[in-house]
């Protein structure tokens, strides 16, 4: 049996702590810097994509970026709810200092807190050296979680989080959700119940207009865009679907630099374009992308 | 209190710290009072049961060595047998009985039905309650000692390591190891802490990760297909290996921190190359446990082949019903008891046709080790399902619809880590089945400073790849 004396012993235990942690911070900027470039963090872009999955899988911001000739950063998460879109806005205003326009995403549940992910707030553990995002990560995770992932920065990533970064080293920002939606299958959800419903919270409403309040006073031009959702599942509730449009509408009049664009029709009953009731395929991204394109293309002439 | 949570590594620290710097005559009690925090974290009402059990099998142990009467003797065992199984049977199994009177009761149109009990279950109950029966019957039979100091007793029940999903110790080796006062031991410590890492990668890293996949498809079987409905399986067969292997890998890592030596509880199993040596080296306590004081005071295989059959499939059979309350579990045993006769019976198949000499070649070795993993993954779908009928529906299903595309999971990256997990895991075995890295506390071909980047890899693995603290597969028994 080999010995081991005590200051060997310590030396081992010191330098295996301190290559732990040099390889936990290496690792963790690599990763980092792969996310920044993901969403287009810390760069030059003119125009900014901000969102949830929704938003993330109906506009190609490649096809974009080659047809507009700008930089565009797409800063759009999955499960984010209204109150972390305002937290991601803060944190891209403060890295791009030469945004002119936002394509901000909305849709009929944009003022309903329920059914989206109650911990997306860890998707933000990666950039929690950001003062805002690390004011806000203070309130939403419990002290252990907070300032183990403190010490500890690998621990702040998830493979959702690893494969964003690796995708934003390689450039990669394709839609991969290939498939079309079972139509059936929604149908007899929605007759038995089993759909997420729409509210208007008016805590969500103010979190927009405070959103759209910071974006005029940087006198920078803002798009509500609405990408479409199913026909089948806005029609279970169209009334309250109608309400959130007009007040959507409403706040985009209140404001000089808002404008609204819903693109609910004529898309939303061509049900080859869904991956499922909320979310487009590659093939529907693609429509949608095309239409955006011409849009600003006509806005700005 | 999870092995892979914060307070555990808290209260292990803390445990270090007193018990190798308090007197001799404390240590034993510095490891009772950590072992019953332990526990009491989780619910203190189950801790004082455990110390139920703990005194009753202490008193009996010490009437039964005490009488000279044989059968009174044999009555201080039954009543502590039967006082320490009375809560085992009460929580794990209770429900299970209601369950199948009423089932019987609704065939013969009996309209009245027997209320279920509201009971959970108290976690580890079948690893403590056997731990503490062996001591008792090792005593009856006179293979230990009889222990007098009662709070080294209660420790070796309750010891915290070890004490919710085993391996289950016997008292001539953990009891042992209790009187002694172990000083800490630097290589002791870094052969400990080696062990944890890879225990904590196989758990947090592997294990929980597969469960992502296993769950969706185990939850909803009429949902999917084949080549769905297989993959899962086998996902399953390597999630409960590294679920469990990985829990017994952090406590004899943690009792070795402390000096001490827990008995092995996997030896590389999906390497075996017949059912006999997959339970060799499968939940080798527990198989150890049932070898030792159930099949051979049945007469082992020293009876009658008729009862050497009926020995088999007993053992097995309690066995499935050791895991769960559940005919899955059942069915799962009678699985193995089959397997396990097959094979004997191709064995002497073989003897007969003077074909043993095939036994001795490479690809016949790994076509059987093929066929005991194929075999053994197929025994899991009865572990996993969660009734009898979606059992038959899995099984039913992969033999019949491929045309099916493959479900890939709710996210094509966890699904595509998944896979490669699978592969480290079986990277690292087949080192520690070709003795180059080492299995347990083994000598290894590895140079140190290589080996040391191999487990800070895995550190680093497990902070980035660790999923959230779910609990252990084996903590429901």
């Amino acid at each position: 049996m080999y010995k081991v004396t005590s200051k060997k012993f310590i030396a081992i235990l010191i330098g295996f702590i301190l290559a732990f942690f040099l390889i936990d911070y290496i690792v963790s900027i690599v990763l980092s810097k792969g996310l920044e470039k993901y969403y287009g963090l810390s760069s030059n872009s003119e125009l900014a994509i901000i969102g949830h999955s929704h938003l993330m899988l109906g506009l190609d911001k490649g096809n974009m970026e080659s047809s507009l000739g700008v930089e565009i950063s797409k800063y759009t998460r999955e499960g984010v709810n209204l109150a972390e879109r305002k937290i991601m806005i803060e944190q891209l205003l403060e890295t791009n200092k030469n945004i002119k326009t936002v394509i901000l995403g909305v849709d009929a549940w944009s003022f309903t807190d329920e059914g989206l992910s109650n911990n997306s707030y860890k998707l933000f553990f990666p950039f929690m050296d950001n003062e805002s995002i690390n004011r806000y990560l203070l309130t939403e995770s419990d002290q252990l979680e907070f300032f183990s992932k403190k010490i500890i920065r690998t621990s702040r990533f998830n493979e959702l989080l690893i494969g964003g970064a690796l995708r934003g080293y390689m450039g990669n920002w394709n839609n991969l959700k290939q498939g079309k939606i079972d139509v059936v299958k929604l149908q007899e959800q929605i007759k038995s119940g089993v759909y997420r419903k729409i509210d208007s919270k008016k805590k969500s409403i103010s979190i927009l207009e405070q959103m759209l309040t910071t974006f005029e006073k940087k006198e920078i031009e803002v798009i509500l865009l609405n990408v479409p959702t199913i026909d089948i599942m806005i029609k279970a509730q169209e009334n309250k679907a109608k309400q959130v449009y007009n007040k959507i509408s409403d706040l985009a009049n209140k404001y000089k630099n808002v404008r609204f664009l819903n693109m609910q029709e004529p898309w939303s009953h061509k049900y080859h374009l869904f991956y499922d009731a909320i979310h487009l395929n590659p093939m529907g991204q693609k429509e949608i992308t095309e239409e955006v394109i011409q849009y600003l293309n006509d806005t700005n002439k | 209190m999870l092995f892979n949570s914060w307070e555990f590594v808290f209260l292990l620290v803390l445990t270090m710290l007193f018990y190798f710097n308090v007197p001799n005559k404390l240590k034993t009690l510095v490891l009772f009072v950590s072992s019953y925090v332990f526990y009491a974290f989780w619910r203190l009402d189950f801790a004082l049961l455990m110390a139920g059990v703990s005194v009753v099998n202490y008193f009996s142990a010490l009437k039964i060595f005490k009488t000279k009467s044989v059968s009174q003797k044999k009555i201080w065992l039954s009543t502590s047998v039967l006082i320490s199984l009375l809560p085992l049977l009460y929580f794990k199994y209770g429900n299970f009985f209601i369950s199948n009177v009423n089932s019987v009761l609704s065939i013969i149109d009996y309209t009245e039905e027997l209320n279920y009990l509201k009971v959970i279950l108290p976690v580890g109950i079948s690893f403590f309650t056997f731990q503490a029966l062996s001591y008792t019957l090792d005593v009856y039979f006179e293979r230990t000692e009889v222990e007098t100091d009662l709070v080294r007793f209660c420790t070796f029940v309750a010891f915290f390591p070890q004490l919710v999903a085993g391996p289950i110790e016997r008292s001539t080796n953990l009891l042992a190891q209790l009187k002694k006062s172990h000083q800490f031991n630097r290589i002791h410590f870094i052969e400990g802490a080696k062990l944890f890492i890879w225990g904590l990668f196989k758990k947090v890293v592997i294990a929980d990760r597969l469960a992502l996949y296993v769950n969706k498809v185990y939850e909803n079987p009429e949902l999917f297909d084949a080549p769905t409905l297989v993959l899962a399986t086998l996902f399953f067969a390597f999630q409960i290996y590294c679920d469990f292997s990985g829990y017994s890998d952090m406590a004899i890592a943690t009792a070795r921190m402390m000096g001490f030596k827990l008995m092995q509880n996997f030896n590389l199993p999906y390497f075996s190359n017949s059912i006999s040596e997959f339970w060799k080296s499968w939940h080798i306590s527990l198989s150890t446990w049932f070898g030792d004081y159930l099949y051979k005071p049945l007469g082992g295989s020293r009876v009658s082949y008729i009862k050497w059959v009926r020995n088999i499939f007993i053992v097995f059979l309690v066995s499935g019903l050791w895991h769960g309350a559940n005919w899955t579990f059942i069915l799962w045993g009678a699985i193995h008891a089959l397997f396990y006769l097959f094979e004997n019976w191709g064995d002497k198949l073989l003897n007969k046709l003077n074909l043993t000499k095939i036994k001795n070649h490479a690809f016949y070795n790994i076509f059987k080790m093929l066929v005991v993993f194929i075999g053994v993954s197929y025994a899991w779908i009865y572990f996993r399902a969660q009734s009898i009928s979606d059992a038959l529906l899995i099984s039913k299903k992969i033999f019949s619809n491929w045309s099916q595309p493959l479900y890939l999971g709710a996210s094509t990256i966890t699904f595509a880590l998944s896979c490669l997990l699978i592969f480290v895991l079986l990277g690292v075995q087949l080192l520690q089945y070709t003795k180059i890295s080492s299995l347990y506390f083994s000598t290894s071909k590895v140079p140190p400073l290589l080996s040391a980047l191999g487990y800070l890899l895995l550190l680093v693995g497990v902070s980035l790849l660790g999923m959230s603290s779910q609990s252990f597969i084996y903590f429901q028994f």
